[in-house]
């Protein structure tokens, strides 16, 4: 890694992390869609890669770099599981609407 | 006296443990016959447990007596003393090697100590034996009067029970050694007097005369123990030994002013409990009660409760520290006693019921007493040491003979009733007439010729409460109206000028009511069917009242032996007043003659003549009249047979039907003041009370009920069901966290 050329700020980075995260956060909150939902979560774990890109540029560490893969590689599986269970409810609701789906309602 | 130990705990014990005995086989074995005829219901239980406890009082009695009459020396408190100590206020202090002990303190005044323990002496044997053998003749009657009555068939262990708890609690209550546990008794006492009084709850005026009985006791149970605690707070304990002991030790550190409050308010639960005026509303109608409870409880052991406990008060306001300062106790007491006293025999004038009478005699001679005890407590403490002996003396010894007569009176008269019942029922064949009274004399009369035992009984029980000369009551009401005029010639005495004068008056009036009660009854003719049918009782009912005439008449004996001043011998602390003895006749005479003075005499005499001779003669010439043809007095009273004729009998009907006569058939209308008065008071508290529990306290209930409500269903409505929900709320749950968590940020 060379240190001495212009390099992007990692504060710059973060807070690029912290809008994107944001952004997931209020998608995931609000969205009716279950998979629009599932595609939030995505964008905050993008948001946080992101941070640890960040923080591996600032202390100039590679333990940054390999927590952001690893990060990716659970990311996929998630996603995975999280459309089987979409599935399911779909097999059983008929809808993927979360809003309509309140069996733990009491 | 190792000789005592074992069995002086054995006369309240055994009465005592006779009551769950006798309740729980009754329960059990209610429909056997062994039960109802053998044991007749649990009254041979009770009947032989209370002779048991006779034999013993006499055995302690004969020992008491061996002892000082044997080593001539007096049977001091602390010798008779046996104690357990069950409470006791220590101090651990460290001794030299280190370790740890309990230390008694020794200065009155820091030590406490709540013990049980039986006091011997004169006084409480004198009682001791009064109720022994009160309870268990009158036990005896019971097995006569009670189990021939059918309608009591059945119940009778109940009575029974309750008869052995109650005698077994005045027993105690009179063996005690401290102030604590005579009220412990005395509340005892209270209880079983409800329960028997109310033993036919079915009848509405039972359960409410029992009532009645029980609250009004109660009121003065409630002075009693703040005057009791007052006390404790004074001198630490309320045993009378130390107690006496405190007084001549300590006397001056004691305050004065609490103490005769205290004295005071001791005496108003004696009040209560021996129904003197103003508590005095529950005696009469007591009398709802079987005979046998009458004549137990309320004529000669538990009204003689109150005059135990006044009598206690001696060593407290004989004490030197206490000197002058505690004079308005005897004033207040020989008040009472004369006010009620006179009331209580103008009530007894206009009475029909014969038990009702019964009543009122004994409040009136109880006021009597408290009129002889005031008067020895006043001149205890102004100093006057042989007229507070004479009158203590005097006092008590009525005691005596006002138990044996009344309970002997009471007795006869439920020998009437029983016979009135059983001819009513000979009569009225199966009939159920309730509306027969067989209590009211209105029904009775010309019974003299069929009850002999039970007309001799009656006629010598009324004359020993008369005072006619040498029976009985006489010499020791002579005692109780001699002392207290003599009070009138010391210094200050003036002020037991009401008293005395009352007391006379009063002598004259039992003359009258009491012959009229008597002449009602057993002579002239019968007034109703059922009088004409009577016939004598059953044995066990004649037994007692036999034994009781002769105990009666043996009155002039005790008195000559000087029982007066021996019953009482070493109740004070500082008496050291060697008893002289005269000779038996010595003592008689003098009684008679007023001991040589003539104004005593003139007291003496003129009391006798308006007692014996003025009342008998006019309630006889307005009552008596002569029995039907062919038929005769018993022969003892051939004396009063000429004056019985059916000419010039005086019309009474303008008294009787006059307005005081009215007042005094309502009872001097106490009951309807006393009704008014918990109306206004009690009844408006009570109303304040109900109010403010229901809106304050079940308000406060209610408000933490309803936002306890709110709260969970404001936690309700966080769970959706809807995921994106839940996720706000990990959301914000892991930001509070961080903050939290992360140094510096919070």
């Amino acid at each position: 890694m060379d240190g001495g050329r212009d390099m992007i700020p990692p504060s710059w980075i973060a807070g690029l992390a912290a809008i994107l995260f944001g952004i997931g956060l209020w998608g995931a909150i609000t969205r009716k869609n279950a998979i629009i939902i599932l595609m939030s979560v995505e964008i905050m774990l993008n948001a946080v890669n992101l941070n640890f890109v960040a923080g591996a540029f600032l202390h100039q560490d590679a333990t940054g770099w390999m927590f952001a893969v690893f990060s990716i590689a659970i990311a996929a599986a998630e996603v995975a599981v999280g459309l089987a269970i979409f599935l399911a409810l779909y097999d059983q609701h008929g809808t993927i609407a979360l809003d309509e789906v309140q069996v733990l309602k009491h | 006296m190792t000789e005592l130990h074992p069995y002086v705990v054995f006369i309240p014990l055994l009465p005592m443990l006779a009551f769950p005995v006798i309740l729980i086989l009754g329960q059990l074995f209610n429909n056997r016959e062994w039960w109802r005829k053998g044991l007749k219901e649990g009254g041979w239980i009770a009947v032989i447990t209370l002779g048991i406890s006779l034999i013993f009082t006499l055995l302690l009695l004969a020992e008491v007596w061996d002892f000082e009459t044997v080593e001539g020396k007096t049977y001091a408190p602390d010798e008779g003393h046996i104690t357990y100590t069950w409470l006791e206020h220590t101090r651990m202090v460290e001794t030299e090697n280190g370790s740890f002990e309990f230390v008694e303190l020794d200065s009155t005044h820091e030590r406490w100590s709540i013990d049980f323990g039986f006091q011997i002496d004169h006084l409480s044997m004198t009682i001791l034996f009064v109720a022994a053998f009160l309870c268990f003749l009158i036990a005896w009657f019971s097995l006569g009067y009670m189990n021939t009555d059918e309608s009591n068939a059945g119940r009778l262990h109940r009575f029974y029970a309750e008869f052995a708890l109650f005698s077994s609690a005045m027993m105690g209550m009179v063996l005690a050694d401290s102030f604590l546990w005579l009220f412990i008794f005395w509340e005892i006492m209270g209880l079983c007097s409800y329960l028997l009084i109310g033993f036919y709850y079915e009848r509405p005026s039972a359960a409410s005369a029992a009532k009645k009985a029980f609250l009004t006791t109660r009121v003065g149970d409630v002075f009693l123990l703040i005057g009791l605690l007052m006390l404790f707070d004074q001198f630490g304990t309320l045993s009378y030994e130390r107690m006496d002991h405190i007084l001549q030790e300590n006397g001056a550190m004691l305050s004065v002013d609490v103490i005769r409050a205290a004295l005071i308010l001791l005496f108003v639960g004696a009040v209560g409990k021996s129904a003197q005026f103003p508590l005095h509303v529950w005696l009469p109608d007591a009398m709802e009660g079987p005979t046998p409870v009458s004549a137990l409880i309320h004529a000669a052991t538990m009204v003689n409760a109150g005059l135990y406990l006044v009598a206690r008060m001696f060593p407290i306001v004989a004490a030197e520290s206490m000197l002058h300062n505690l004079e308005i106790v005897g004033i207040i007491i020989a008040w009472i006693g004369g006010i009620t006293a006179l009331m209580a025999a103008a009530i007894a004038f206009v009475q029909m019921d014969l038990k009702r009478v019964l009543a009122y005699s004994t409040m009136s001679q109880l006021a009597y007493i408290f009129v002889g005890l005031g008067v020895g407590l006043w001149a205890a403490n102004t100093g006057h040491e042989e007229l507070a002996l004479l009158s203590f003396g005097a006092a008590i010894f009525h005691l005596f003979n006002h138990a044996m007569a009344k309970g002997m009176l009471f007795m006869a008269s439920g020998s009437v009733i029983h016979e009135m019942h059983h001819a009513h029922h000979h009569i009225d064949d199966g009939d159920e007439h309730d509306d027969f009274d067989a209590q009211s004399m209105e029904n009775m009369g010309g019974l003299g010729s069929k009850m002999p035992i039970t007309t001799v009984a009656m006629a010598i029980g009324s004359a020993s409460i008369i005072g006619l000369p040498l029976i009985g009551g006489f010499w020791s009401k002579e005692g109780i109206i001699g002392a207290a005029w003599e009070s009138l010639l010391v210094s200050g005495g003036l002020v037991m000028l009401v008293p005395a004068i009352l007391v006379v008056l009063t002598a004259a009036m039992t003359g009258f009511y009491m012959t009229r009660m008597w002449a009602w009854t057993f002579l002239g003719r019968p007034r109703s069917e059922v009088a004409a049918h009577v016939k004598e009782s059953t044995p066990f009912i004649r037994l007692p009242l036999q034994v009781l005439t002769i105990v009666t008449l043996l009155g002039i004996v005790l008195f000559g032996m000087g029982m007066d001043s021996t019953m009482v011998d070493g109740t004070f602390s500082n008496h050291g007043h060697d008893s002289d003895h005269h000779g038996f006749t010595d003592i008689i005479i003098g009684a008679l003659t007023g001991h040589g003075h003539a104004y005593n005499a003139i007291v003496a005499w003129t009391t006798i003549f308006l007692s014996s001779v003025i009342g008998p003669l006019y309630a006889l010439r307005i009552y008596g009249r002569p029995l039907p043809q062919d038929e005769y007095l018993p022969n003892s009273f051939t004396l009063i047979t000429p004056l019985l004729t059916n000419r010039s009998h005086y019309d009474n009907s303008k008294w009787a039907n006059s307005k005081v006569a009215n007042a005094l058939r309502r009872r001097l209308y106490f009951d309807e003041v006393y009704d008014w008065a918990v109306m206004k008071f009690i009844t408006g508290g009570a109303m304040l009370a109900a109010l403010f529990d229901k809106k304050a306290i079940d308000g406060l209930i209610r408000k933490m009920s309803s936002t306890t409500l709110r709260a969970s269903n404001f936690m309700r409505s966080l769970t959706t069901g809807r995921a994106t929900d839940y996720l706000v709320m990990v959301g914000l749950g892991v930001m509070a966290l961080g903050l939290l968590l992360l140094p510096g940020a919070i």
